[in-house]
């Protein structure tokens, strides 16, 4: 393991090289085709025919892609509020009370993540039919709800848990309030664990094609995920539309999500406590 | 809030006043035993609503011939184990749909899984700062969403004027729009399993090298020491210490890989246009919301989630049982 050849040196440098090209190339793929001059004559040449910023103009300005963009902004804020607040709540009551059924509850939530999406989307079609849901933002917004919140509520306990009692403690001997003890002591530690959540749940809700697609049938109140379809016709697609759209969906997720993991594992309290 | 707040109350006041009050009145050890319900109820609410209620009905759905007019009218028409019974006679049932589920999902467990550990196996045995910098070029991969990732593989392999076929036409191999991969199961699932590898091995690298560098050094030292190989130290040191966290990986890649939905209905034909290709997942949603028929559409999700909740069952009694006992 800690041998330091030559060969050794330039192996893993070659490694390093194709893991990385392998890795960023359908993305680097996607990017260039959305610049390229003429994507479908671009054959196999690596590089791009030609920059232009024409598909994103006409995806944009022509292809009304902002209004899905819109809807999918409000229903991915949406679900991230809700969720963050009553994530929360239930994120204390299991991190910080022993209960009867503690154990079970937090089974329950392991459990329901692995319910599949298709066996949902009939009940909830039928549901919301039923209560004049279809079309509606708060809708959507309402069943993102539902499936982000069983990991929310798993991933924030623990950074609950990481608060070290003794802080609370010290606030109550200094006099504090339960409200001012969470809003200045408990909300500022648990603050980096609500953030990675919260995209944990926006990327959930951008991302989910399923609910959209089925719920949204007036494309006035299409997410991105399914106006992306509306840039393929019977048998040809325009490649060039269709990467400058999927661009425009990839990359807020991308930069969260890379962000997000690297701060993930940070020791939020580390030194609040001397040990 | 209230609840809690009476909690942290009580802690001051026993500080003050503990000397002359032992016992904490009953109505406040209610209060304080009510606080974590009152904090989960609108959690549990929300998930009792929006999944276990709708399990139910799904299980009560499947039981009926449901048609959009039987929403409309209110009625019910309950047929059984009807549904079940045709379902599971029907050929493509065993000859299609069931293969293509299956063996779909063994496939790219495998591979998820070798390519996952490879990557993590190579990431550990680089220093702080290439690991970091090809850690996030791994986590991009893991970013790209299932949908516009989808999309980015169905031009690379676009039959007309893709990458994949110009590098072939230009190679002499085939000529491009002589072939349209994506009508063909053996084609379409291949390209299906490359894009759900690459959109899947991110978390197992990532996982797994979680796990790798909480291995002590000095086990590989003493395995080295008796003469142990670099292959021998991998299956004698690493796979044992890593059981659980492989473990969860595999349980968690199967049940991903087998109700994979966006990957192959974005694909051209995917859909249920090209019925030689459709999965579970698709054959339920095409039978009711392209046929109107949610009571068989129900049916083929209960199995689908059935299939689902016996591999799990199996896979945590084999894979867990030594750490249990």
């Amino acid at each position: 393991m800690n041998r330091r050849t030559p060969a050794s040196t330039a192996g893993k440098a070659i490694g390093v090289v194709v893991l990385m090209s392998l890795s960023l190339f359908p993305f680097y793929w996607m990017v260039s085709t959305a610049v390229d001059t003429s994507p479908l004559s671009r054959g196999a040449s690596l590089l791009p025919s030609g920059f232009t910023l024409d598909h994103f103009r006409y995806v944009l300005v022509d292809a009304g892609f902002l209004r899905y963009v819109r809807v999918s902004v409000i229903v991915a804020v949406g679900t991230v509020v809700l969720s963050a607040i009553v994530a929360l709540l239930a994120a204390v009551a299991v991190a910080r009370f022993r209960f009867r059924l503690r154990t079970q509850v937090l089974i329950m939530v392991l459990m329901v993540q692995m319910v599949p999406l298709e066996a949902l989307v009939i009940p909830l079609f039928l549901q919301a039919r039923t209560l004049n849901m279809l079309n509606s933002l708060l809708g959507l917004i309402i069943v993102y709800l539902g499936f982000s919140l069983a990991f929310a509520i798993w991933n924030l306990r623990g950074f609950v848990a990481a608060v070290p009692r003794e802080l609370e403690e010290a606030a109550y001997i200094d006099g504090a309030s339960w409200f001012r003890m969470f809003r200045s002591v408990l909300l500022p530690l648990v603050a980096p664990g609500l953030v990675a959540t919260s995209v944990f749940s926006f990327i959930t809700a951008w991302n989910e094609f399923i609910f959209a697609l089925t719920f949204m049938q007036d494309s006035s109140k299409y997410t991105v995920g399914v106006g992306l379809r509306t840039f393929f016709t019977q048998n040809t697609a325009d490649w060039g539309s269709v990467m400058a759209a999927s661009t425009i969906i990839t990359l807020p997720v991308v930069i969260f999500f890379v962000l997000v993991q690297r701060n993930l594992a940070k020791g939020m309290t580390a030194g609040a406590v001397k040990g | 809030m209230s609840p809690t707040s009476t909690a942290g109350a009580k802690t001051r006041q026993d500080g003050a006043e503990g000397f002359t009050r032992r016992t904490v009145p009953l109505g406040r050890r209610l209060r304080r035993a009510a606080a974590p319900w009152l904090l989960l109820a609108p959690g549990l609410i929300v998930l009792g609503v929006l999944l276990l209620w709708p399990m139910l009905r799904v299980l009560n759905l499947s039981l009926q011939d449901y048609e959009l007019r039987n929403l409309l009218r209110g009625d019910t028409d309950y047929v059984g184990l009807d549904n079940y019974i045709q379902v599971l006679t029907d050929p493509f049932l065993w000859k299609i749909v069931l293969p293509n589920t299956v063996g779909f999902a063994v496939v790219c467990v495998v591979l998820t899984m070798i390519v996952g550990t490879v990557v993590a196996l190579f990431l550990n045995s680089l220093g702080t700062v290439w690991r970091s910098i090809s850690t996030t070029a791994v986590m991009v991969a893991w970013a790209v969403p299932a949908l516009t990732g989808t999309y980015i593989f169905v031009w690379l392999f676009d039959p007309q004027s893709g990458l994949v076929i110009s590098t072939l036409d230009g190679l002499g191999i085939m000529e491009a729009g002589s072939y349209n991969w994506f009508t063909n199961r053996w084609t379409f699932y291949a390209i299906a399993t490359i894009n759900v590898v690459y959109h899947g091995f991110p978390f197992i690298a990532v996982t797994m090298l979680a796990g790798l560098m909480t291995v002590p050094q000095e086990h590989y030292e003493a395995a080295a020491l008796d003469g142990a190989s670099a292959w021998g130290r991998f299956w004698n040191v690493t796979v044992p210490t890593l059981r659980p966290i492989i473990a969860v990986c595999v349980i968690l890649s199967t049940i991903w890989d087998f109700k994979v939905f966006v990957q192959i209905f974005l694909m051209p034909g995917g859909d249920g246009t090209t019925r030689s290709v459709m999965n579970l997942g698709v054959w339920s949603y095409t039978q009711s919301f392209a046929q109107g028929e949610y009571g068989m559409g129900s049916t083929i999700a209960v199995l689908l989630t059935a299939l689902l909740v016996v591999i799990s069952v199996v896979y945590i009694r084999t894979l867990m049982k030594e750490e249990e006992l």
